[in-house]
């Protein structure tokens, strides 16, 4: 049976969907060092990649942790992209692109482990750099969030699920 | 498309002993119309690794210029591969990126192929066809040659091309120094990188067959914020090492060593322990020169391949047009390296390299506005500059060590890339047709 019943409070819900707004906002005011406080000391960041698969191999899509992915992240190596995009020599985004994150269809439910929870949500980012480079990245993000006095959540696990096979955009330096 | 009565000259475009470039070839559609002809339909390609097929009946899909291809292993084991193009009208019979089949259906009209290309089935083949069809002579086009080295497995659509290893000449013995550095060589880590860049495939191609220069400046960034590795390993314009152009258009740069400390010292140091492990092995098996004093930084193989050798890169740069390239990127491990040693070579592959790689993403703006500089009429009026140690050549390399082969140049020279265009210039002017058996037009 499909099971469609609300897993999470009102309140809860509300709350993890203002994090993802603040969140969402920080990533378009490059406010980069006030999001890496976000993440969890162990935090776990991953984007595998996407094939096209045929026959009975379709369900198979998104690669897995052993394969080479488009992020496999922790804390130490998002601060040193941060640290990074703060040299001024980060080409790709010097002078820096503009971005809009719209993060929607979030649904909570209790996480495994006590006080965590599971939050999926769907977003499309906009990007536009230089001249007319513009470039849309869609996709999903399956996170387990934790409760956190200062920040309201920080984030112990993220993983993008994107949209895209062989990506058209130029490269990938912003975050989801 | 192209007027064969009418063939141009390449020639003029390219000044060797000034190392001046003709900006137009970066963005000329004649030109790029050329050169699917005479340099992707007559070169060898790269298609991918064996390891990419572990099982009978594994497929995976690839490009040979702009022409997509199906790379199988059939259930004897054999490699083949096939234009992805039915033969009725020009579908792809697989959209699969890769997977394990039998056989592909067109899903245009339901033709059927079997893995070893052969026609095997065609719907209403004895009420609309009336067993008119010739089903042998319908199969999926077959690549003219193919040829693995060391698992690499290359093709070409020409078959008056010399065979793959006179193809590669000296760069298959120094590619030992990946390939086959220790027992049982590499295999590739499973998923690709794959984006697209709105720039002339040369230009890639030519930024990693030599140019040592554009580090300290492209990627100033990840130098300063621990993607190379930690404390800094390089800094600088250090001459302590060489440019190696083993000729035909292929080439590396490389640092010197005189000892294994040294060897170790400019790994990464996440691959310290493994690299000290490691070269006195490799020293034993490729001998002084290869094993020991030449560590490997950054490779181009003609036309279109480009390797960096500690994280284990390995790409191909698909031509899309003048104007756009898709890359194809994947890593490499020493197949006998243990799970801890394959995970680090794939975080540094990822962070620094493909689609989010701190390095890769800021070469990505300079090889699109080099290319967008080639479209102005003003701007194509003057050349492209790869004069750097133009009088500095060494067609002797023997007398730095006697197992040098080819001609070298100093570490920071831009004698590879001048010697990819006089490559690319000498394979323009050949105006031969590539003998593409059983076509039946050019």
């Amino acid at each position: 049976m499909l099971d469609m019943s609300i897993k999470t409070d009102i309140e809860t819900w509300f709350s993890v969907s203002q994090f993802y707004a603040l969140e969402a906002h920080l990533f378009d005011d490059w406010k980069f060092r006030d999001w890496i406080d976000l993440l969890d000391e162990e935090v776990f960041y991953w984007m595998p990649m996407i094939s096209n698969r045929i026959g009975r191999e379709v369900g198979k899509e998104v690669g897995s942790i052993d394969h080479l992915s488009h992020y496999e992240e922790d804390k130490t190596s998002l601060s040193n992209r941060v640290k990074r995009l703060e040299t001024g020599m980060a080409w790709a985004e010097t002078p820096p692109g503009r971005t809009r994150h719209m993060v929607s269809n979030i649904v909570v439910e209790p996480g495994e482990e006590a006080d965590t929870v599971n939050a999926k949500s769907a977003f499309l980012v906009w990007r536009s750099h230089l001249e007319v480079d513009q470039e849309m990245f869609a996709g999903k993000r399956l996170d387990v969030l934790r409760p956190c006095d200062v920040t309201g959540w920080k984030i112990k696990r993220r993983e993008i699920i994107v949209d895209h096979a062989t990506l058209t955009q130029k490269s990938m330096g912003i975050f989801f | 498309m192209l007027d064969e009565g009418q063939y141009p000259h390449f020639d003029h475009l390219i000044d060797l002993t000034k190392g001046a470039i003709n900006r137009k070839i970066f963005s000329d559609p004649e030109t790029y119309q050329w050169e699917l002809k005479n340099i992707f339909a007559k070169c060898w390609l790269f298609l991918g690794h064996e390891s990419m097929l572990p099982k009978k009946n594994d497929f995976f899909t690839a490009y040979m210029g702009e022409d997509p291809v199906i790379v199988t292993r059939t259930g004897d084991g054999d490699i083949h591969a096939f234009l992805n193009m039915c033969r009725h009208r020009g579908n792809r019979v697989c959209r699969g990126d890769r997977g394990n089949a039998r056989q592909f259906t067109c899903p245009f009209h339901g033709w059927s192929f079997r893995n070893d290309g052969s026609l095997t089935s065609v719907p209403g083949y004895k009420e609309v066809y009336l067993e008119k069809l010739d089903l042998e002579a319908n199969g999926l086009v077959k690549v003219a040659k193919l040829a693995t080295y060391k698992g690499l497995i290359w093709a070409t659509f020409d078959q008056n091309a010399p065979p793959l290893d006179e193809y590669l000449g000296d760069m298959a013995w120094y590619l030992d120094m990946a390939v086959d550095r220790l027992e049982g060589g590499i295999e590739f880590l499973p998923g690709q990188h794959k984006w697209q860049v709105k720039c002339n495939w040369k230009l890639p191609v030519d930024n990693f067959i030599g140019d040592s220069y554009h580090g300290p400046v492209s990627h100033g960034s990840a130098w300063q914020s621990g993607f190379e590795g930690q404390p800094l390993r390089l800094a600088g314009y250090g001459r302590e090492g060489f440019q190696v152009n083993p000729g035909q258009g292929h080439g590396f740069g490389a640092r010197w060593a005189e000892s294994y400390d040294d060897v170790v010292k400019m790994a990464l140091p996440e691959f310290r322990d493994y690299e000290t492990a490691r070269a006195p092995k490799t020293h034993e098996r490729l001998g002084d020169l290869r094993g020991l004093h030449l560590s490997p930084m950054h490779a181009s193989i003609f036309p279109n391949v480009s390797m960096l050798w500690q994280s284990g890169s390995f790409r191909v740069w698909h031509p899309r047009g003048p104007l756009l390239t898709e890359a194809w990127s994947w890593c490499f491990v020493d197949k006998t390296a243990d799970e801890d040693h394959r995970r680090e070579v794939r975080l540094h592959e990822l962070q620094r390299h493909g689609t989010t790689g701190t390095w890769e993403q800021d070469d990505v703006d300079n090889w699109v506005q080099t290319t967008a500089a080639s479209k102005g009429y003003a701007g194509r009026a003057f050349m492209q500059n790869l004069s750097m140690g133009v009088d500095d050549e060494n067609e002797n390399p023997q007398e730095i060590h006697p197992e040098f082969r080819g001609r070298v140049g100093r570490f920071q020279s831009e004698i590879n890339q001048r010697d990819f265009y006089r490559e690319w210039a000498k394979r323009m002017n050949d105006h031969s047709l590539p003998n593409i058996a059983g076509a039946d037009a050019n």
